[in-house]
């Protein structure tokens, strides 16, 4: 190696240590925006909080279990609130094309505030009160949802098919859009089928 | 039909209706006691989420406060439930419970935003000047180590003695 190797050598090193002590300072300065990509998670549990076990056959007046739960990957703290419907087949599900909720007015609801990366969960328990059976119609009036009683009113027809009375227990996920100010359909939606029975 | 006797028929037709329109006024009068109390609730709540907002983003750990807002949220959430059902007085109450939970959120996240973003102002101050002080060190010690370095590169070349080699051929 000749002088000139040697200075540029020497040159190269000393950059080197240069920007290895100046990078805790750029870093604080130059913000690099994350790849990741944001979005939000929906889920129902069964009553053991694992994906199994949902009820299915109903019959009134018995109380069955389900875990709802929100996870966030939007970067930063969300506000969200988690509503819960009830249809009955022909009664009109959220458009997830279009990312419309569904018109149905909610029951239930949920409002939580969770960090970003995290989750949250909160039990759910139902209950028929009041149902009525004419030849091959079945018409809930009353639902408890953990201990709150709401007029349904909804009717369903027996469903030659499927061999049942079909109802739906669903849930909306709905986005505080603070640029907005207010609260707006996050276009996730997740629900059961549930078969009334007796 | 004389003026006593319909006065008696409107009086006691009164008595009657009377009950009907005192529920019907008590009922609009809690429905609006409870909306307002939602209302204001809500508006509380999104100026507590907006002042979290804003201090996590300065970079603040926020997890204690929003643990306080979904209680808030909890109770909110009671309200509106309440209010579909038709428990207004409930409503109300739950309401309130909301506002007196998030009104004390927001300001304690303008403390929280404010001292972070002075604890980071000076964290930045720091390594600015740890880095600023670092690098003119390597660059000092860079360039005497190079000076060094030359001199005795050029004394151990001057240093060197030619040797003689014997032509034989």
């Amino acid at each position: 190696m000749n002088l000139d190797d040697y200075r540029t050598l020497f040159a190269a090193t000393t950059l080197g240590l240069v920007l290895i002590v100046a990078l805790p300072t750029v870093s604080m300065v130059v913000s690099i925006p994350s790849g990741a990509e944001r979005f939000s998670e929906l889920w129902v549990l069964g009553p053991t909080r694992i994906a199994e076990g949902y009820p299915f056959n109903v019959r009134v007046g018995e109380q069955y279990r389900l875990f709802v739960g929100v996870g966030n990957h939007l970067g930063c703290s969300a506000y969200y609130v988690v509503y819960v419907k009830f249809r009955n087949q022909t009664q009109p599900l959220p458009d997830a094309l279009n990312a419309v909720p569904s018109p149905l007015p909610p029951l239930y609801e949920f409002q939580a505030f969770v960090l970003d990366s995290e989750t949250w969960e909160a039990p759910l328990s139902f209950t028929f009160l009041n149902v009525s059976r004419l030849e091959n119609s079945s018409f809930v009036s009353e639902l408890s949802i953990n201990d709150v009683v709401f007029s349904v009113n909804c009717p369903s027809k027996w469903d030659l098919e499927n061999s049942g009375f079909y109802y739906q227990l669903f849930f909306e996920l709905w986005l505080y859009d603070t640029s907005l100010q207010r609260f707006q359909y996050h276009n996730r939606f997740v629900g059961i089928w549930l078969n009334m029975t007796s | 039909m004389s003026a006593s006797r319909q006065y008696l028929i409107f009086l006691v037709l009164f008595a009657f209706m009377a009950p009907f329109f005192a529920f019907t006024v008590t009922t609009s009068h809690s429905e609006d006691v409870a909306a307002s109390a939602i209302e204001k609730a809500e508006g509380v709540m999104v100026l507590a989420y907006q002042g979290v907002l804003e201090a996590e983003r300065a970079g603040a750990d926020v997890s204690r406060l929003l643990t306080r807002l979904n209680v808030a949220s909890e109770y909110l959430a009671r309200a509106h439930i309440l209010y579909r059902v038709g428990g207004l007085d409930d409503a109300t109450r739950f309401a309130d419970l909301c506002f007196e939970t998030a009104e004390k959120v927001k300001p304690e996240a303008d403390r929280l935003r404010n001292t972070t973003l002075v604890e980071s102002d000076m964290r930045l101050r720091f390594t600015m000047t740890e880095s600023v002080v670092s690098v003119c060190l390597i660059s000092v010690a860079g360039f005497l180590s190079w000076r060094v370095f030359k001199r005795r590169y050029h004394q151990r070349v001057l240093g060197m003695k030619p040797e003689l080699v014997s032509d034989e051929s």
